[in-house]
């Protein structure tokens, strides 16, 4: 089932390559169906998965290849299963995908059918690591995505879309060659490639130095994806550069990759490091918030603001990560949910807007409510979603994640409060500066406002972003036992090193 | 008396030739001699003339068949001739990959030359012969057999790279190959004769066992490591590579980046490599980290895709160099021979597939070598652009493709001998590389076509064919690796 759910849309792909390439409308359909049955089947999925279930779940492995072990040899293998963590990011990637390819009816006119081969191929990246139970298949899907947005963005993208797509996949890779190294010291050290195997075997067989290496080159690789602080330079350039869906795409789940990454790879395999390196983590977290919001103060490309204010939210994940409490790490969770949603949003309008006006430039818009009010409404509501009106989605996940660090680190948590006032604050002047005030552009005065594709393309993503504001518990539900279990192994680690510790003091 | 001797030791070598194990281990080269002179008389006898193409598929296939039976008898043949060859699973499957370069290579060629049509029986003839001398330097367990087999490589190579003798650069390649070639086989024989001096053996066996930490031995192993340092081009001889790569006609280009390189390597790595004093190994690792810099740094700023495919092969070089340094001593001898077959099959059918596709585009015409003459390809030829890039992506090492294993096992090898901060080094060097891949891709597919310029129209079916088996190769490689790594057995 959830093999086929990954290679669903690879197929799909496959089959697209093969129609020919004048019949664009059919080419579309495919891929809308392709999609939509794909998000059937993940919704299905989603349904029926059991919370209350130990370990993984709708297993399966099928014989990869091997490798030479130290005793014996290594089994790599198509190994994958969900539990509550990627369950919610398989969730958001389904429904994502077939808004992007209808999003894509609006702003692609060009090569349309490599346009939704790559769309498609890109999506089995995304599942596939998302539901990769075997380090090597996770880095396997880990590296084959990045090929799909180096396309999307070359090719679709906007003026400086060659240095914007290079600089995206250098800077991805040079991180995800590091984690090479780690992956395959991992495995020597421990003799087992499969991730639940891997829980036990990682304390077991690793000595703290080791696991504190291993567990640098995989937070290298996460750090610069998600982006954490030093490594964001890359992300303002490719979402400016990329074309909406694909903007919508890195936002909404490559970004959630990194911190995914930083949950499974880093916190729920190393946690003996990633107590020692939650202070780290924490204030990258929170000088990224803040870094991010005030980057974003400073924008005048409408995109870019949009991509930096993803820098701030993507550091209330980070800081939501290792404050290491249940709170905090719900809200994580559930803010990379958020951020997808809300972002994606974002992205969707800025796009509609562009192709009726060409410029992403803030001072260029003005008043754009009084010919537009159907997409001004849509913008105000996405707006206060993600700044995070309560009542939407964002409170949510902002309110648990900084109420589950104040436990840990007031003053990360203060300093983070600081980000959500500056996030209200960029979010409402770009507001301002695109929908009301005079026209001052006279091109504007005659745009058209949204058609019944484009709302309909938003409205489930609007009653998404409602829903988990009035029923967050629907979703958390689903994901807590999981994330308990991600807490009780830290705890676990922080007793064994506070026993090993004790002895040591007691001989002082 | 004298006479009685040598009637008796050549009574002995007979009986040494005629064993089933010597027959069973000659045969892919014998298969492939009596092949090259069943094409030249077919080219002297006017009636014979349209068998010649028959004679070069048979002969490779009766090669490969050779080779598969020693790969899949069990057990091998193993040592013979007075332990001066060897013929195992290894050297098997090397044969492999020396018998689909040459037939690759030929397919290629078929129709490449167009001013110079009546010589290509020649041509086909000493292509025939490059497999021999490879399969000689991999199984010599001796230094003077794997001598042999180098000349017998490289002679005709030299001849080859100037086969298109009408243009100067085609001349100058080969002149030049020849010249540092020979200058190459000389600092061999001398270091083989210095090896000898200190030991009093020249074969491999034998030279385990010695004593190899004088300084006597250590000049003559240094000398000979640099004779094949040179001919994988790595640095400090490396310099030749680009001018020989781009000079020469593409398909024996593309016969030297895959095929000598896969001859060199496997001796090093299967041979020579557990003789070499650990101690070396940081020098070693030193210089295949240098080799990947300048390998890359060199490609980065090329406008010509078959110069800087010659100076991505550099950097490859260095990658399997670093192989090299992970096998000094031995310890781990499966993992390496994995990782060496798994990286040169892949590299085989990567690059094969690569110059290949720039032989069709080029027909004959140096101008569509010329990275901004295929601005707009995935317009006008979306199938080679398609496959051209899956050859970019695959030797950047990108998964789904053969070129990531490769990669993959050479790093496992590297990080299971503990020598991490080369790796480390080794991974980052490999993001430049991706760095002129990506913007070959990006000139394919991202940029339009130049005003005023006519796209390549050129159609091979021959070449055609080898991008297409090339490419299921390099997925296939690439996605079900287990297929080829049982190959080599356990």
């Amino acid at each position: 089932m959830l093999a086929l759910l990954t290679f669903l849309p690879l197929a799909g792909a496959l089959l697209i390559a093969f129609l020919p390439k004048q019949s664009e409308s059919l080419l579309r359909l495919v891929a809308l169906a392709v999609t939509v049955v794909t998000a059937g089947l993940g919704i299905a999925l989603y349904l029926d998965f059991d919370p209350a279930k130990l370990g993984f779940q709708h297993e399966f492995t099928q014989p990869w290849f091997s490798l030479d072990g130290y005793d014996a040899p290594i089994p790599i293998a198509f190994h994958v299963g969900l539990d509550g963590i990627s369950l919610l990011l398989v969730a958001l990637t389904v429904v994502l995908m077939p808004l992007v390819v209808l999003s894509a009816y609006g702003h692609v006119h060009e090569r349309v059918k490599e346009f939704l081969v790559w769309l498609l191929v890109m999506e089995t990246g995304m599942l596939g690591v998302f539901v990769a139970l075997d380090v090597v298949l996770f880095y396997f899907f880990w590296e084959v995505s990045l090929v799909p947005l180096y396309f999307l963005v070359g090719i679709w993208g906007g003026e400086r879309r060659i240095y914007a797509t290079i600089k995206f996949f250098l800077y991805t890779v040079a991180g995800s060659l590091v984690m090479l190294v780690g992956v395959l010291a991992l495995l020597w050290n421990c003799g087992s490639a499969s991730l639940p195997e891997l829980f036990t075997l990682v304390a077991q067989r690793l000595d703290p130095l080791t696991q504190t290496w291993i567990f640098g080159a995989f937070a290298l690789a996460f750090a610069i994806k998600v982006p954490l602080l030093p490594f964001h330079t890359w992300l303002a350039d490719a979402h400016t550069e990329a074309p909406t869906s694909g903007s919508v795409l890195l936002a909404g789940v490559l970004l959630k990759m990194g911190t995914y990454g930083l949950l499974r790879f880093g916190i729920q395999l190393f946690p003996g490091v990633a107590i020692d390196a939650a202070p780290l983590f924490l204030a990258l977290g929170a000088i990224g918030i803040v870094y991010g919001a005030l980057l974003a103060l400073a924008q005048q490309d409408l995109k870019r603001l949009i991509a930096c204010s993803s820098v701030s939210h993507l550091g209330f994940v980070v800081l939501g990560l290792f404050a290491l409490t249940g709170p905090a790490m719900r809200g994580a969770l559930l803010q990379m949910i958020n951020h997808g949603l809300s972002t994606g949003l974002l992205f969707l309008l800025v796009g509609m807007v562009y192709e009726r006006t060409h410029t992403r430039d803030l001072a260029r818009y003005g008043g754009i409510a009084k010919v537009m009010p159907v997409f001004a409404l849509f913008f105000v509501f996405t707006v206060l979603s993600s700044a995070g009106l309560p009542g939407l989605n964002g409170f949510v996940g902002e309110y648990l994640i900084l109420a589950g660090t104040f436990q840990v680190s007031p003053l990360w948590a203060a300093l983070s409060v600081t980000g959500v006032i500056f996030g209200a604050v960029y979010l409402l002047m770009a507001t301002r500066r695109v929908l009301f005030g005079p026209i001052t552009n006279p091109e504007n005065e005659h745009l058209v406002d949204l058609g019944a594709r484009e709302i309909g393309l938003m409205l489930p993503l609007v009653a998404l972003v409602i829903w988990i504001g009035v029923q967050p518990n629907a979703l958390l539900s689903k994901c807590a036992p999981a994330l308990e279990r991600v807490i009780e192994r830290v705890e676990g680690a922080r007793l064994a090193s506070a026993s090993a510790a004790a002895p040591a003091e007691e001989i002082r | 008396m004298s006479t009685q001797v040598s009637t008796q030791a050549s009574a002995e070598l007979f009986q040494s030739l005629s064993t089933p194990e010597a027959r069973m281990a000659l045969a892919p080269l014998l298969a492939l001699a009596v092949g090259v002179v069943l094409h030249l008389v077919c080219d002297v006898v006017e009636a014979l003339k349209p068998a010649r193409a028959l004679v070069f598929v048979g002969a490779i296939g009766a090669g490969v068949a050779a080779e598969l039976r020693v790969l899949l008898g069990s057990p091998p043949p193993g040592l013979v001739f007075d332990g001066t060859f060897v013929a195992d699973r290894s050297t098997a499957l090397f044969g492999l990959i020396f018998l689909i370069a040459a037939l690759l290579a030929w397919l290629v060629s078929n129709g490449y030359y167009r001013e110079n049509r009546p010589f290509k029986p020649e041509h086909d003839a000493l292509l025939l012969t490059t497999p021999v001398g490879m399969m000689l330097m991999v199984g010599a367990r001796d230094l003077v057999v794997f001598f042999v087999g180098l000349e017998l490589l490289s002679l005709p190579l030299y001849a080859l790279c100037a086969f298109r003798r009408m243009r100067a650069e085609s001349v100058e390649a080969g002149i030049k190959y020849f010249l540092l070639g020979s200058f190459s086989s000389a600092l061999f024989l001398y270091g083989a004769a210095l090896l000898y001096a200190a030991t009093g053996t020249l074969s491999l066996g034998e030279l385990a066992g010695a004593e190899l930490g004088t300084p006597l031995a250590l000049a003559g192993l240094a000398l000979i490591a640099a004779s094949l340092f040179f001919k994988v081009s790595v640095f400090p001889f490396h310099l030749w590579a680009p001018d020989v790569y781009q000079g020469s006609p593409t398909p024996v280009t593309a016969l030297m980046a895959t095929g000598t390189k896969a001859a060199a390597f496997g001796f090093l790595i299967v041979q020579l490599t557990p003789l070499l004093p650990l101690g070396g190994r940081s020098l070693v690792a030193v210089l295949a980290l240098v080799t990947m810099a300048l390998g890359n740094l060199g490609a980065l700023v090329q406008k010509d895709l078959k110069r800087m495919l010659a100076y991505s092969s550099v950097a490859h070089a260095g990658t399997l160099l670093l192989l090299v340094a992970a096998g000094m001593g031995a310890p781990d001898r499966h993992g390496a021979l994995q990782a060496a077959f798994f990286y040169l099959g892949g590299y085989l059918f990567t690059a094969m597939g690569a110059f290949g596709l720039i032989a069709l585009l080029e027909s004959d015409g140096a101008r569509f070598t010329q990275l901004d003459s295929l601005r707009g390809l995935s317009r006008t030829r979306p199938v080679i652009a398609a496959l051209l890039a899956l050859f970019l992506l695959s030797l950047g090492g990108i998964p789904a493709t053969a070129g990531f294993l490769g990669k993959w096992f050479v790093f496992a090898v590297l990080v299971r001998q503990d020598m991490l901060l080369v790796a480390v080094l080794g991974a980052l060097l490999s993001t430049v590389a991706l760095a002129y891949y990506l913007r070959v891709i990006v000139t394919l597919y991202m940029q339009p076509a130049l005003e005023g310029h006519e796209p390549p129209r050129t159609n091979r079916l021959s070449a055609s064919v080898v991008g297409a088996v090339c490419a299921a190769f390099v997925l296939a490689m690439g996605l079900f690796p287990a297929l080829f790594l049982g190959l080599l057995g356990g």
